[in-house]
């Protein structure tokens, strides 16, 4: 077999792949790219693999992240981001996480306590116990997982899911200790612990400061939440006010209203564009019948027969402060009184630490830390979560929790705490004209409860996708940081190939008579790699990825210690109903002499692989597309040039050019079991006659 | 830049017949840019002639392959010499100039040509080559509002259009812009008209006389103030 | 004194007929000897074409000899598509010495439209160069300048496409024809009288005499191939779909009626100095086309 004269100088696990938006975006840096790629290739349990190494907590997140990532996703200057949340979370009901078995050793001795089992507490424990630590977890209440138990209602994280995920830390070891709070951190060193995690949350409400705030009637958002979620059912009476404009106040809100509460009103002192919580709560909370009164704060509670007479003022927003909000200024005489059963204060948390800890606080209560080593002023005391950052997402935590395992190996290891190294990052913006090209495609939403059946109980709202649909979504990213690089600058003869052949006009020329393929513009279609004279360009490879040369080795070398021949070998779209094996139930016959070389686009392979093809003993080759799917219009055009142009020096060197065919497969008119069929008929009957021919010469 | 094809895969397999191991040696400029004979069309030979002798299950030919920058300069020839000396030929996809400078440079291999040399040109959209320049040796593209009769009129002729010139066409190839009408145009455009009016005499053949030769260097013993 | 008896003719004022006679692809010239028979007294002088369409014939200095032998008034139609200069000047000496004074420059055809497309295009010279090289003769010295043992005499002319779509750059070439010595025009096909009527407008300005071309259509087929393949052919449609309404088998009467009908109005209406009628392998018609137009 000759030896590949793809000119790969670099290794073949080498990532130079860039970083996309969304992975910068999410705290975890996870990356998105890859395992909503391979959900698009249908590959979901690799996707699920993906999504564990970067996040230890996924179904978790699936459910309650606040994904930074789809804010920032680039589709959404095309059309709509893609639904990356839902997504990941099709990946973890489909990919089998409940089936995964989480495994430790213990191979150091130094022992580490962590104070408190929020996201940020478990990231910590499972890294530490990953690395190899005995750690024990440390608990006030009678379960784990802090806020994720006591904070976020269970229709939007269900307890199931929080309790296999706590599981999984049991059966790595990790030492846990509920109903045990800590009140001295002297003791813990004294009972041999030689690092410290504290992450004790911020569940102190704040108080509004007005009058009558201590009536009864009157409660805060963590606790009320608290009280609910530790299966006390208070009593809220059929009308109910959420004072805030963040997700706790939405939480308390909607919370209320699966009490029972038959109205329910948020009073907000700002607009809806100044809200800081989800936009796609706020919507779920409008949907459920929750109303919110903008502009309008409470400024005094009097209670009158068991009820609240609450006294409000109205607002207009005045200048820009230093939250980059406007300020909401009170308008005089603009007073006026509302009546509740309860009103539900949620306008922010802070951290309550013991000071016994003797640790130094900061703004807002919070412990203060070294933002790098996360050490405190304490020595192997290490801090992380709400109770440094004030509430913050549980992405953010388990980030937190990630870094202060990491942090806290290289104390107890004696090594210097480096910066990570990250991939470089792209561009965000696209530019006009890219997005001119790009084919759109509207988002596709899993389906969710109706609005009144949601209020009925604490149920999951959010439905999952189901197969297809989660393809199609997957489909839509557009590959950031994919993309095309010139690799070989050298060989490049600046013939402007790759500027004339660009669907999305990317590539040119600088001032100085250099071509340039930006990457942040680049969508990685691969039609300039295939396309480019020199052979200079190549396609930034993610991990794990062949090119298509090596997957052509690698296909026929397993064909090989299988002990069969291929016949026919199929670059094929791997998205498309060839690459999946979608198809494959539907060709049993064929598929013992049927070789797939799945690629990114059909549009990339080269002439040169379809005759290697060939050379390497293949009697019929098909490139097969995803048709009507594929993101640009123009890729048959190139896949039948490449296609011509080989069976032009098939015909040359007496070989039949119907030996090689172009699929479009997924366009009506063609069905593609048919012309398989005929594919594989037509490529036996040569093979048979080449054989036969051979004999009679013999 | 110059533009090729290159030739049908039954001339090469004819012209390398006699020779076992042959070096297939690609150019990384105009035979790059033209599509003719770059990495690309030089792996794309490389695996067609192995294809083709694997079908015929002969093993005649042992093939390598390299690409230099340049062929036509002898200094990038040198790069090549100890690939040029384990084989028995040379098949060049240069220019037929790359193929002489190949063939002068190395003395005792012989040096084939893998491409059909066609002519200077540009390209005028993807795929499409179209000739601009005849290397005639006395331009004249100032008179003619910079487009060239010699090359783009099928007769060459001097002093405007022959009546076989049908809606802008040449009446040699109906798919090509008589070159005299675009000249005409363009110096009405630039209000020039007075330079198609003069008469042109006959060209000047002898400043081709070939092969041609440029010499732009002062010797040393023509210099001024020696002694 | 004349240096031709064309060019006498042309200079008398009468309304001048020429003709043309293709030469055959071979040495047996009888038809064109009985073609030069029958026109050579009932027009003022006879073109031989030399390699029309660049499809290669017996040449036309070789068809000139034999209408001086037949006692006819010969124009030598040169072309620059195959013979370099120095062949070209050889020529002329060769055609003066034996009384062949009247020539026709032209550039010649493209090469591709002929029967040996795969020929070296020569034109070495264009029409303009080629009547100024002919006048340069007539001073006694070659192209490289050298004197020449006795000098010939021409009357020498040109050709001009007064129906050519882009009318203007023709034009250009055609004051440059002049200005190099061009006596006569015989001008390629003329259908209609409008364009004829204009361009003689214009040209009246210089002293030369023009003779419109009438060629002579067999049928509406042949006219469109002609449109589609011969250089310099633009027959409008009009005139096509006269062809075509002719009955079968009546397609050439048909074409010599608008010829003589185009002729005639020609003459009456004394738009230009005469007409050259090419036939186009049908020279026999010709003697009927004359006669009908009471030439």
């Amino acid at each position: 077999m000759p030896a590949s004269n793809f000119p790969v100088s670099r290794k073949a696990s080498f990532d130079d792949s860039l970083m996309p938006p969304c992975q910068i975006a999410c705290p975890l840096h996870m990356e998105i790219g890859e395992y909503v790629d391979l959900i698009a290739q249908g590959r979901v349990m690799e996707a699920l693999q993906v999504i564990r190494s970067g996040n230890p907590f996924p179904a978790i997140c699936a459910y309650v992240c606040t994904h930074p990532c789809e804010d920032t996703c680039r589709r959404g200057q095309v059309d709509h981001p893609i639904a990356i949340r839902a997504l990941k979370r099709f990946a973890i009901e489909f990919g089998g996480d409940r089936m995964i078995q989480e495994e430790a050793r213990t191979t150091y001795s130094e022992k580490v306590a962590v104070v408190g089992s929020g996201p940020a507490g478990l990231a910590a424990a499972y890294y530490l116990r990953k690395l190899g630590y005995p750690v024990t977890i440390f608990e006030a209440h009678s379960a784990l997982g802090g806020m994720l138990r006591v904070g976020i209602p269970q229709y939007r994280l269900p307890r199931e899911v929080l309790d296999i995920e706590v599981q999984r830390l049991t059966q790595m070891g990790v030492e846990i200790r509920t109903n045990t709070r800590v009140v001295s951190l002297d003791l813990l060193f004294e009972l041999g612990y030689k690092a410290v995690f504290i992450t004790v949350g911020a569940h102190q409400g704040l108080r509004l400061g007005i009058e009558g705030e201590e009536s009864p009637g009157v409660v805060d958002g963590a606790t009320f939440l608290r009280e609910v979620n530790l299966g006390f059912q208070p009593s809220v009476g059929t009308s109910v006010a959420a004072v805030g404009g963040g997700n706790v106040a939405i939480d308390a809100a909607r919370t209320a209203l699966r009490l029972g509460a038959k109205e329910v009103k948020i009073l907000y002192r700002r607009t809806r564009a100044e809200m800081p919580a989800d936009p796609a709560e706020i919507e779920q909370a409008l949907e459920e019948g929750v109303e919110i009164c903008f502009l309008v704060a409470p400024i005094k509670i009097t209670r009158e027969n068991k009820r609240l007479r609450v006294t409000c003022i109205r607002f207009e927003l005045g200048e820009t402060d230093a939250s980059g909000r406007p300020r909401p200024v009170p308008i005089q005489g603009s007073e006026f009184d509302m009546e509740f059963d309860t009103l539900i204060t949620a306008i922010g948390q802070a951290p309550r630490i013991p000071e016994d800890f003797h640790l130094r606080i900061g703004k807002g209560s919070t412990i203060q830390v070294d933002p790098v080593t996360l050490l405190t002023n304490r020595p192997g005391v290490f801090a992380g979560g709400d109770a440094v950052t004030g509430p913050a997402t549980v992405t953010q935590a388990l980030a937190a929790g990630r870094q202060a395992a990491q942090r806290i190996d290289e104390y107890l290891r004696h090594k210097y705490p480096l910066p990570q190294k990250e991939k470089p990052p792209i561009a965000k913006d696209l530019l006009p004209k890219t997005i001119e090209v790009i084919r759109k495609a509207h988002r596709l939403e899993p389906e969710r409860l109706a609005p009144q059946e949601r209020v009925q109980g604490f149920r999951p709202i959010e439905l999952i996708y189901d197969w297809q649909s989660a393809v199609d979504e997957a489909r839509r990213c557009l590959r950031c940081g994919m993309g095309a690089e010139i690799l070989f600058q050298d060989r490049c003869a600046t013939c402007l190939n790759c500027l004339r052949v660009c669907p999305y006009h990317v590539p040119y020329l600088d001032e100085n008579g250099t071509i340039q393929i930006p990457a942040d513009q680049c969508q990685a279609c691969g039609i300039c790699v295939a396309e480019c004279p020199a052979q200079a360009i190549v396609l930034r490879k993610p991990r794990d990825r062949r090119y298509i040369d090596e997957e052509l080795h690698h296909v026929f070398s397993t064909a090989k210690q299988s002990g069969f021949r291929p016949l026919i070998v199929s670059f094929a779209c791997q998205y498309g109903l060839f690459g999946t094996g979608t198809l494959s139930g539907l060709w049993k016959e064929a598929q013992a002499s049927i070789s797939i070389v799945p690629v990114l686009c059909v549009a990339t392979v080269e002439p040169e692989h379809i005759l290697r093809a060939f050379e390497m003993g293949a009697e019929g080759v098909f490139v097969a597309g995803c048709g009507e799917q594929c993101a640009r219009e123009d890729t048959h055009f190139w896949v039948r040039q490449r296609v011509e142009k080989v069976r032009r020096a098939l015909g040359q060197m007496g070989l039949e050019p119907e030996r090689i065919q172009a699929f479009n497969v997924r366009v009506k008119e063609e069905d593609p079991v048919q012309r398989l069929h005929q594919f594989t008929e037509q490529i036996g009957q040569l093979y048979l006659a080449a054989v036969l021919a051979q004999e009679v010469k013999m | 830049m110059i533009v090729a094809e290159q030739k049908p895969l039954e001339e090469i397999q004819r012209m390398i017949a006699p020779y076992e191991k042959v070096l297939i040696l690609g150019c990384g400029t105009c035979m790059t840019v033209c599509g003719a004979g770059g990495e690309r069309e030089v792996s794309f030979l490389h695996s067609a002639l192995r294809l083709a002798q694997a079908r015929t299950g002969s093993n005649t030919h042992q093939f390598s392959e390299y690409t230099v920058k340049r062929q036509c300069d002898p200094e990038f020839m040198a790069l090549i010499a100890d690939r040029a000396r384990e084989v028995d030929a040379i098949l060049s996809l240069g220019c037929g100039i790359g193929v002489q400078v190949a063939a002068e440079h190395f003395p005792d291999t012989p040096v084939l040509p893998g491409v059909n040399t066609s002519f200077m040109g540009t390209i005028t959209e993807l795929g499409v080559w179209d000739e601009r320049c005849a290397a005639c040796g006395d331009c004249r593209l100032a008179e003619t509002a910079g487009i060239c009769p010699i090359t783009r009129c099928t007769k060459g002729i001097l002093n405007g259009p022959c009546a076989g010139t049908k809606n802008g066409k040449c009446e040699a190839n109906k798919d090509i812009d008589c070159a005299w009408i675009l000249i005409y145009e363009r110096l009405e455009r630039l209000g020039q008209l007075e330079k198609m009016r003069r008469y042109y005499p006959p060209r000047n053949f002898r400043t081709i006389p070939r092969p041609r030769r440029l010499v732009n260097l002062v010797k040393a013993d023509m210099e001024e103030g020696n002694g | 004194m004349a240096k031709s008896l064309f060019e006498e003719k042309l200079n008398s004022g009468k309304f001048i007929v020429t003709a043309e006679v293709g030469p055959q692809k071979g040495v047996d010239c009888s038809e064109m000897i009985h073609h030069i028979k029958l026109l050579k007294d009932k027009v003022d002088a006879l073109n031989v074409t030399d390699h029309q369409s660049s499809v290669m014939r017996f040449p036309s200095l070789g068809g000139c000899l034999l209408v001086k032998e037949l006692g006819g008034e010969p124009i030598l139609q040169v072309t620059c598509r195959d013979r370099n200069r120095l062949a070209l000047e050889a020529d002329l000496l060769l055609a003066y010495s034996r009384g062949i004074c009247n020539v026709l420059c032209l550039t010649g055809d493209s090469v591709d439209v002929g029967d040996h497309k795969e020929a070296k295009p020569v034109f070495d010279l264009d029409s303009v160069q080629l009547l100024r090289m002919i006048r340069t003769l007539e001073s006694g010295k070659d192209m490289g300048g050298n004197d020449l043992k006795g000098a010939p005499q021409f009357c020498i002319g040109a050709s001009v496409h007064p129906a050519a779509d882009r009318i203007e750059p023709q034009l250009v070439k055609f004051e440059k024809k002049v200005a190099a010595g061009a006596q006569f025009f015989q001008t390629q096909g003329i259908y209609e009288l409008d364009s004829l009527r204009r361009f003689m407008q214009y040209a009246s300005q210089f002293d030369v005499k023009i003779l419109a071309g009438i060629i002579v259509m067999a049928s509406a087929r042949m006219a469109q191939y002609m449109n589609e393949n011969v250089p310099g052919v633009i027959v409008p449609q009009s005139v096509i779909d006269e062809l075509a309404s002719a009955e079968k088998g009546k397609g050439l009467q048909k074409g010599i009626e608008i010829a003589v009908r185009t002729i005639k109005a020609i003459k009456e209406q004394n738009l230009c100095h005469g007409v050259h009628i090419m036939a186009v392998g049908r020279e026999s018609v010709v003697p009927e086309i004359i006669e009908a137009a009471g030439l």
